[in-house]
């Protein structure tokens, strides 16, 4: 626990002259980023991550790259074809072009799930520290509100908030399905960061760092959250897994994306039904979902270990 | 300690009555034409229409339903379910096998992901690790739509290895499956949580210490790293029973269990207000309840916690 | 406080939790299966009250515990069951029923004509709400029966009671006969009187007159071969017994337990397993493994499911008929029957069901016929929309089809297509209502009774109660109502024809298919049909050895 004197910055306490600085060190003084940065470099599985995500990344911002077909030909006929020479993946149900489906589905499954996971990031990260922190009537007052979110069952605030958001007839219900998903899923992340906060507070360096004058938001943000954010970034990481594959929950409703948006999640959903005689369009975008999840999450634990002062 | 649970418990009243008037009011935004919902696709006759609008006192505002539904409930009536039955049978009916189905699921998922977070940790980076790290994303990413029916197809029908559907009065063979199915949504992050945690406490000081003083590693691992790495996992399978709940909804459907799951999705559907606001308070009771067990169980994990 | 005591308190809430939650379930008997009773799957039902039973999953059961007055033969024509007889005037406006002797509810009381009369007069007062008071309308002094909200709906004032609180056109004449004089002829009425809403109720359903008893639903009385063993478990099941002496047609089984399934496919799954005996309707997911499941236990059989698209008459882009006629021949019907629904329906090429007496084949025409080139010639003449829409529900399994119909008017058309999905069927209703663009809206209809006015009145006369589209025409309205009318059957046939043949012309909606039963049995039952109304035949099903 020696980072307590290392992290200086510009919001140093300026009226606390009597606040001991570390003696830092002649040759390199490096930041905590430096730090995980150059940790970071070594890292097979980070590169390996990253080339993943950046691949997926370009797949959503440009499907022209990988395929030519479009999407939405579909055509009886083709049903259940095997792969062919631009359609590598074969043909689905409706005799669309699995391969070029999968490929244009990933913008907005990937818009979904990313926009999604920060906003209920953000949320939670601001419940979990304000409740845990503080305590008293405001932690009372916070995990309430929180117990009540937990049990507003998801379809019906789902239909709620499609209704309410998306009275656009042509809207593809993308904004939504986002801000439906960001809105119930920071819960359980709240309480997480709720429960690292109350066990991080009561160790001894935050009582030192408080004794020595800090003001709550540095020891909030310099000393506790580094040090209790660890399970909540692994959770971020998964809730982007699960709020991707969400979505397809929330089409398999009826209140998920429309006018005939293409998602990994609804291809899915789609794929499930006949899949007992014909596996392969379930199986194409379940992979494409699966790996990308892994990607990501991938990417969440090398970061988060790299950040993590404990584990240096 | 038995102040702070009175105050927890005073706390719920006031909860409870917050969740009921949020709840009436979203179902409210979202009351569009029950009696059309109720008939499905059939005509409705004017008179019909006059006819339930009157018994369910749907042509009156936001205030006065709420106002007719609280008055009930004080004097022990939860109102009656637009399919004319008393919203606390159908609630009476539906409760215990949901809770028993959840309560496999919790079960399953807590012991499998412990165990094998636990492991993983110990074998950080190794075959194991891997794996399973692979598996339990593979769950995570398959959306409940998925899993629920492709389990039923496989070791239902297929394979033959469970019964297919259940009853109300299943046995906990009956429910197995689904609760197996119920426990995949929540496996994966229980188990990165559990796993990441024990990675921090394995280098804590304490591990060190215990170690020094010569006590076995088996020792020091399942009850000294575990019960400080327990906090945030026990945080999670108290919430997790929210992903249950919402499972539950897919879940019940396709295994065909008359619980809260599937009463709560065909309330949703038919518009049905007293009723999803009857299920869903209780849900929200049990959430109170559990997360108080919870925060109990945090001072009994980690002594340096105090209520007072 | 001492460091161990959260410990206890939290181990002990969790086994009290433990506990309630294992005390929940209880024995479980799985119900003895006796030999020579079957397991037949159905949703659950809506209602149990014979005028409230709007959908097949409560006429089902209700077909096991009451005996109709009428039924229908293999030509769809009524004959009577429970009634002695029934005899019209000579201008089919008093009909005369005379009971059967000696039948008894299964609770000993007699079946007497006053059963029928208060049942039918509870049924068609408005304020009692009941789903199937329209089968009353035709009766005479039924309007009396209804109130009018004088301020509209949403208006304070409350409704005031009707004039009448039972139908001027029912008279006892004796114990056993008794007669219905309609406010207008019609020579289909022994046809609407096989419907579910006309079976009679027992005094022991009354708390007093007009009020239906306190859990009398639950465990109703009928008249029929089957009685309730115990309660309607909701969700669960409706376990009936035979009844001893029942007077009329002996089923072979000694009962049956009617499983109540929230869906198809967990339904198929149970079949397979040999948990239920008969589905009457495997879903599509199924289809494709059924033969090789089930092998010849796999049947199917017509229904009277009429499935189509209606063009709302408020969008001005659909005004053009040409433009409703190449829409209709861009869709190649027989392609989706194959390939979406798997054989499960077949293409419709006429305006009503093919179960009806009067239906000719092809009465659509050229319209109704696949023709890509005619089709985008056509449209282009009428300057037709560059996009479509077709508006459907999406808890009702519509998104294959709809997806696959716009994929084809995609091809032939040159144009988008889309399919614009709401949640259920009455938000699809409020948009219509309050007039947004909804572009096509998919409907379906299953008939009441077994006439072709059946499909003419609800679906396209003026007033229909299903013409959600508003489809509007005098000229199709006078001969619907002409044929109602008319002396003979075959007369008002020819009338009804003639009114067909307009709507060929107008095409105010595209048919697109008939359903069928598509179903199966377990190896433990034999002769199972399942009839037009998508009910099993319950006197002809029987347990092998």
């Amino acid at each position: 626990m020696s980072d307590l004197n290392t992290v200086t910055t510009a919001e140093a306490p300026g009226g606390q002259p009597n606040v001991p600085r570390s003696p830092v060190k002649k040759d390199k003084p490096r930041s905590l980023a430096g730090d995980a940065w150059a940790d970071l470099r070594k890292r097979k599985i980070f590169w390996v991550s990253v080339v993943m995500v950046a691949i997926v990344l370009v797949m959503a911002a440009w499907p022209t790259l990988f395929t030519t077909a479009d999407p939405g030909a579909c055509a009886l006929s083709n049903q259940y074809k095997g792969p062919t020479g631009a359609a590598l993946f074969g043909f689905d149900y409706q005799g669309c072009d699995i391969y070029a489906k999968v490929i244009h589905g990933a913008r907005n499954s990937i818009v979904v799930g990313v926009l999604s996971t920060a906003l209920a990031g953000v949320i939670g990260l601001f419940f979990g520290l304000a409740a845990g922190y503080f305590g008293g009537w405001l932690d009372a007052f916070l995990s309430r509100f929180v117990d009540i979110m937990l049990g507003v069952p998801f379809l019906l605030a789902g239909i709620v908030l499609s209704n309410r958001l998306s009275s656009d007839p042509k809207s593809d219900g993308i904004f939504a399905v986002t801000l439906t998903l960001g809105l119930l899923s920071w819960t359980s992340g709240a309480r997480v960061m709720r429960s690292a906060v109350i066990s991080a507070k009561n160790q001894d360096y935050v009582a030192a760092a408080r004794m020595l004058g800090s003001k709550p938001s540095r020891l909030i943000f310099r000393h506790i959250v580094p040090n209790s954010i660890a399970s909540y970034v692994v959770l971020l990481t998964l809730l982007l897994g699960i709020n991707i594959a969400s979505e397809a929950t929330l089409s398999f409703l009826g209140v998920g994306l429309k006018n005939n948006a293409i998602s990994w999640g609804i291809m899915i959903s789609e794929g499930t039904q006949f899949a007992r005689t014909e596996p392969w369009p379930l199986v194409w975008p379940a992979l494409f979902l699966g790996v990308t999840v892994l990607a990501f999450i991938m990417l969440g634990d090398a970061v988060r270990d790299a950040f993590d002062p404990k584990l240096r | 300690m038995f102040r702070y649970i009175v105050r927890r418990l005073l706390q719920m009243v006031l909860t409870f009555f917050g969740a009921t008037f949020m709840l009436f009011a979203l179902v409210f935004a979202n009351q569009k034409d029950p009696i059309q919902a109720l008939v499905g696709e059939r005509p409705v006759s004017e008179s019909q229409r006059i006819a339930l609008t009157e018994r369910y006192h749907l042509d009156e505002g936001f205030f006065m339903q709420y106002w007719y539904y609280m008055k009930g409930l004080f004097t022990g009536d939860f109102g009656t379910s637009m399919t004319g039955r008393k919203n606390w049978e159908m609630m009476a009916d539906a409760w215990p096998v949901t809770l028993r189905l959840a309560l496999i699921a919790i079960v399953i998922a807590a012991t499998f992901s412990v165990t094998m977070g636990v492991y993983s940790a110990l074998k950080r980076g190794g075959v194991f690790d891997n794996v399973s790290l692979f598996i339990t994303l593979v769950l995570l990413a398959m959306p409940i739509v998925v899993i629920a029916p492709l389990f039923q197809l496989i070791f239902g029908i297929e394979l033959g290895w469970f019964p297919p559907t259940a009853t109300r009065d299943a046995t906990v063979w009956q429910l197995l499956l689904p609760a197996i199915v119920l426990a995949c949504i929540v496996i994966a992050p229980e188990m990165r949580v559990t796993r990441t945690a024990v990675v921090e406490n394995l280098r804590a000081d304490y591990v060190r210490t215990a170690r020094a003083k010569g006590l076995t590693r088996t020792r020091v691992i399942w009850v000294h790293v575990l019960r400080n790495s327990l906090i945030p996992v026990v945080t999670l399978i108290g919430v997790d029973l929210g992903g249950l709940m919402a499972g539950a909804i897919v879940t019940e459907h396709v295994f065909n269990i008359p619980g809260v799951g599937f009463n709560l999705a065909r309330a949703i559907k038919t518009e049905d207000g007293p009723l999803v606001v009857g299920f869903v308070s209780i849900l929200v009771i049990l959430f109170l309840f559990i997360n108080l067990l919870v925060d109990l169980l945090y001072a009994a994990l980690d002594p340096r916690i105090r209520y007072e | 406080m001492p460091g161990k005591a959260p410990w206890k308190m939290a181990a002990g809430a969790t086994a009290i939790a433990l506990l309630a939650a294992g005390c929940g379930g209880g024995g479980s008997e799985d119900s003895a299966a006796t030999s020579n009773t079957v397991v037949i799957g159905i949703g659950e039902p809506q209602h149990l009250i014979p005028t409230n039973a709007t959908e097949s999953n409560g006429s089902e059961v209700l077909s096991s515990l009451f005996y109709p007055l009428v039924d229908f033969d293999a030509e769809n024509k009524p004959v009577v069951v429970a009634a002695e007889s029934i005899t019209p005037d000579s201008k089919n406006t008093v009909w005369t029923v005379k009971l059967k002797p000696g039948f008894t509810f299964s609770n000993g009381e007699p079946v007497t004509s006053e059963n029928y009369i208060n049942a039918w007069n509870y049924g068609a007062y408005g304020p009692n709400g009941q789903g199937a008071s329209y089968f009353f309308e035709k009766i005479k002094g039924y309007a009396d029966l209804q109130s009018k909200d004088p301020d509209g709906e949403e208006g304070p004032k409350k409704a005031p009671d009707p004039k009448a609180k039972t139908l001027e056109g029912l008279k006892k004449v004796d114990d056993a006969t008794f007669t219905i004089t309609l406010s207008a002829p019609f020579a289909g009425w022994e046809s609407v009187m096989g419907y579910t809403a006309f079976y009679p109720l027992p005094k022991a359903a009354w708390k007093s007159e007009g009020v239906i008893a306190e859990g009398f639903e639950d465990a109703i009385i009928g008249n029929g071969p089957f009685k309730i063993k115990g309660k309607w478990e909701h969700d669960s099941q409706i376990v009936v017994e035979k009844v001893a002496d029942f007077k009329g047609e002996a089923p072979k089984v000694d009962g049956v337990t009617w499983k109540i399934y929230q869906d198809q496919q967990a339904e198929y799954a149970d079949l397979v397993a040999g948990n239920v005996d008969v589905q009457t309707q495997i879903p599509i997911e199924s289809l494709g493994k059924a033969s090789a499941d089930l092998g010849d236990r796999f049947k199917k059989s017509p229904n009277s499911t009429f499935q189509f698209v209606g063009f709302p008459t408020f969008q001005k882009e659909y005004q053009d008929v040409r433009v409703r006629k190449a829409i209709s021949m861009a869709i190649n019907r027989q392609e989706i029957t194959d390939q979406i629904f798997l054989g499960s329906q077949s293409p419709a090429t006429s305006f009503v069901s093919p179960v009806v007496a009067g239906y000719r084949p092809d009465t659509c025409g050229a319209n109704c016929v696949y023709n890509p080139s005619e089709a985008k010639k056509l449209y282009t003449e009428a300057n037709g929309p560059k996009e479509i829409k077709i508006t459907y529900n999406v808890d009702g399994n519509h998104k294959a089809w709809v997806d696959a119909t716009c994929n084809q008017i995609k091809a032939a058309l040159g144009i988008n297509c889309v399919g614009g999905e709401e949640p259920k069927f009455a938000d699809l209703l409020s948009k219509v209502e309050k007039k947004q663009p909804v572009g096509l809206i998919r409907l379906g209809w299953i008939m009441d009774y077994p006439l072709m006015e059946n499909y003419l009145g609800p679906l396209y006369s003026t007033d229909g109660s299903s013409n959600y589209y508003g489809y509007s025409n005098p000229t199709f309205d006078n001969l619907v109502k002409e044929g109602s009318a008319a002396a003979t059957e075959d007369e008002a046939i020819k009338k009804w024809q003639a009114a067909e043949d307009i709507l060929a012309q107008e095409m105010p909606v595209i048919p697109l298919r008939n359903g069928q039963n598509v179903y199966g049995y377990s190896t433990k039952v034999n002769n199972v049909t399942v009839d037009l109304f998508q009910k099993v035949n319950l006197y002809k099903i029987e347990v092998v050895g």
